[in-house]
């Protein structure tokens, strides 16, 4: 009964249901999960890594710009870091637009977008995919860590509906459902950026279902004010730098590979 | 002739515009009011080719106010004087140009700083610490110039800006005997009398 | 012949695109516009457009044809000359407008009606092109009307008078030549705008627009306050048309005289300049507006005493 109403995105259920929305989403609740936290002065977000293994090549994001390896975390804009999870070719896609939103913004207004304005940006192209003539949704959703000089630092969240929200804490991909209730328990109003980094890579330990954690796994970024010039400024950590905050925070787990590779 | 003054001050901005509309030799109206309050901490004044004067100035009024309404926070003085600028010069290059010269004048609730920025009709945008459009510009930014103080209290501005008035009245053939006042600061936007 | 046959054809591409046209236009007065929020109905179809002449350069065009500005010779000659007035005051809104169309230093025509009755409510002024006027202002009450119909009460001058305003401003630079007053009464009271082809509009008191305007100002301006009482503001608005008349060599003939008070316009009268100079209003002669009918007998002359004496 239900694949009478699959074909088309445009077409409710009886039910009053747009099925290929909710595979959208079926899509994402399959992908790597991204973690976004709220703090006082700044937002953090990590992400885990699907794609690894020993084969791939990962020298270019090793020195690339903003480090990463450009798979789940992107720099939007200068003020604004996004958090992706679904499908890497379409949230390249949507990664495009955004820096395009954003710089068309900064053309007009000789300012940096504002976050929940870059958000609708988004989500008004999202919404169209939901509506018009036999096309597929976009199989993303997106965490926006970002600032303001009207909200200051924001954390939201888009989906292939292209509806949006404001979060203090977030998750979205695989087991965000567990992800999301840790982050219940354990989340508090006062939060630094430094607190907020412990939280957000104690919650992806526990919310991976791999054996291991290590760079290879994971990408980590925070959005902080710059002291000397008071401006936003993001920061995407390098492969090193992630092991580094791991270690700090005693979180290394290693599987068999990494553990032959150090032998 | 049509002249506006503008300076700031320590947390204000002052603008003030000649209340004529006239035609050819004629005043058609000596009450005219060509300061525009875009926003809750915005104005602007607006001086040009009749018709385009306030066709574009209600334009960039609606504008605003629909930016206002979509995000529920007005545009920051230099993002709403950026996207006046640009339109401007958009319409530079269409088939009917604005021929208006302005200057907008508001406080950043954001960064609690006041900024004045003046625009002509080819789009040329600058900030400036005080400015003037018309024929009285002529006499008032040499004035300016030795008298401006960007520390100057609200009582201080104003008494300047008679100055510029009484320096103007004096000197120009044809000078306008009316003003519009307008100061926008961190409690918003009010017209004061002289 | 095979563009004869394609123009009546019924199944050419010409005749179909002809019967999507006429489709379109049919929709424009769909359902969906009826008492609709205020026609906004059309919206869908874009925004709204204007016809200009199928030449490329309208605006080169008009002024090759016309004596506008740089060509006196031209053959078609704009009418330019003109004094019209209007005011506001406790009892109503004073139109009064001179009579005469001029075609350069000819006089062609002595009884033109310089008033445009848009509706029993509201007058328009006629200054510049007479065609222009008659034809906007004509235009005007047309949607006028309409909006009565859509929105079941009377269409305010203030919104009259931004109609007419943005609808000329499209026109900006063509050529169009308007200088024009919207009278009338409203919710508010008595209202009048000051409308020209630049896209000028303006509310006021007191307005005089056209070649005489500057001599009807200086009477009216001097005569003019709130509290006039209806046959002091009649004689006012007479009297200035009468000064404009008489020094403006293209204003004069007649003064028509109206005068819109709450239930509508009224038309009062039509004066010739000639007979007010000599015996004024009410045809009494000695009692005219002339300066040497006025001053008859008076003198500046100031002898001393002594010399009088001695005559």
């Amino acid at each position: 009964m239900a694949r009478r109403y699959d074909s088309r995105t445009t077409i409710f259920s009886p039910e009053g249901r747009l099925y290929q929305i909710e595979y959208a989403m079926e899509a994402i609740s399959h992908a790597g999960t991204v973690i976004g936290i709220l703090a006082s002065d700044g937002v953090v977000l990590v992400a885990e890594k699907r794609v690894t293994g020993k084969l791939l090549d990962l020298s270019g994001a090793k020195e690339g710009g903003y480090g990463g390896s450009g798979e789940k975390i992107f720099l939007l804009n200068s003020n604004v870091i996004g958090g992706v999870a679904g499908l890497t070719a379409d949230a390249n896609s949507l990664v495009n637009y955004s820096r395009t939103a954003a710089q068309r913004h900064l053309l007009l207004y000789n300012q940096d977008i504002p976050v929940e304005l870059l958000a609708q940006r988004l989500c008004d192209l999202k919404q169209g995919y939901t509506q018009f003539g036999g096309l597929r949704p976009f199989g993303v959703s997106l965490l926006y860590a970002g600032y303001d000089p009207h909200y200051r630092f924001q954390l939201y969240h888009s989906d292939p509906s292209g509806n949006y929200s404001g979060w203090k804490a977030t998750c979205i991909g695989a087991n965000s459902g567990t992800a999301q209730s840790l982050l219940k328990q354990e989340y508090k109003d006062d939060m630094k950026v430094k607190d907020a980094i412990s939280l957000v890579l104690k919650t992806m330990s526990k919310t991976m279902d791999s054996t291991s954690l290590g760079s290879e796994k994971l990408e980590f970024a925070t959005l902080m004010l710059d002291p000397k010039t008071n401006q936003p400024k993001a920061r995407i950590y390098k492969p090193a730098e992630i092991d580094a905050l791991l270690v700090a925070e005693g979180l290394v787990k290693k599987d068999e590979d990494t553990e032959m590779k150090a032998a | 002739m049509e002249t506006s003054f503008a300076l700031t001050g320590k947390g204000y901005v002052i603008i003030a515009a000649d209340t004529t509309a006239a035609r050819s030799i004629v005043k058609m109206k000596v009450d005219a009011d060509k300061i525009k309050v875009l926003s809750p901490h915005l104005l602007m004044s607006y001086s040009g080719e009749p018709g385009d004067t306030i066709q574009f100035a209600e334009y960039v009024e609606r504008n605003i106010r629909l930016y206002q309404i979509r995000n529920l926070y007005a545009l920051t003085p230099s993002a709403a004087a950026s996207w006046i600028r640009r339109s401007l010069a958009e319409s530079l290059r269409s088939r009917n140009p604005y021929a208006v010269n302005l200057l907008v004048g508001g406080y950043d609730t954001t960064s609690h700083q006041p900024h004045l920025y003046w625009i002509d009709y080819l789009g040329t945008m600058t900030e400036i610490p005080f400015g003037a459009h018309g024929y009285g510009s002529y006499f008032a930014l040499s004035l300016l110039d030795r008298y401006h103080d960007p520390e100057a209290s609200l009582e201080e501005g104003l008494s300047t800006l008679k100055r510029c008035i009484n320096e103007v009245a004096k000197r120009l053939v044809v000078s306008p005997d009316r003003y519009t006042v307008k100061v926008v600061d961190k409690d918003g936007v009010r017209e004061v009398e002289l | 012949m095979n563009s004869l046959a394609e123009k009546y054809s019924t199944t050419s591409p010409l005749s179909k695109l002809r019967k999507a046209q006429q489709l379109a236009e049919d929709e424009e007065l769909s359902d969906a516009m009826w008492g609709s929020s205020a026609g906004f109905g059309s919206l869908a179809k874009g925004i709204p457009s204007f016809t200009v002449a199928p030449v490329p350069d309208p605006a080169a065009f008009l002024r090759l044809h016309t004596d506008d500005h740089a060509d006196p010779n031209c053959r078609i000659k704009i009418q330019h000359g003109t004094t019209t007035l209007a005011f506001r005051y406790k009892g109503g809104v004073i139109v009064a407008v001179d009579s005469r169309a001029t075609a350069g230093s000819y006089v062609a025509s002595g009884t033109v009606k310089k008033v445009i009755e848009i509706n029993p409510y509201l007058l328009g002024t006629m200054a510049g092109g007479a065609a222009d006027c008659q034809y906007w202002e004509t235009y005007l009450g047309m949607h006028c009307r309409l909006h009565e119909l859509r929105n079941r009460e009377r269409i305010s001058v203030s919104a009259a008078s931004k109609y007419l305003s943005n609808l000329v401003y499209s026109y900006k630079g063509m050529g169009l030549s308007m200088g024009t007053m919207i009278c009338g009464w409203d919710k508010t009271g008595p209202c009048i705008f000051y409308v020209d082809s630049d896209g000028t509009r303006l509310k006021g008191d007191l307005f005089s627009v056209g070649s005489g305007s500057t001599f009807a100002y200086g009477v009216l301006d001097q005569g003019y306050h709130w509290d006039l009482t209806d046959e002091e503001a009649q004689e006012l608005g007479r009297r200035s048309i009468y000064a404009a008349g008489h020094r403006d060599a293209f204003s004069g003939n007649t003064c028509n005289l109206y005068h819109v008070k709450q239930d509508g316009w009224h038309f009062i009268g039509n004066y010739d300049l000639s007979k007010l100079h000599y015996e004024g209003p009410n045809n009494v002669a000695g009692q005219g507006y002339g300066y040497d009918v006025r001053t008859e007998g008076r003198t500046s002359a100031n002898p001393p005493p002594a010399a009088t004496a001695t005559a």
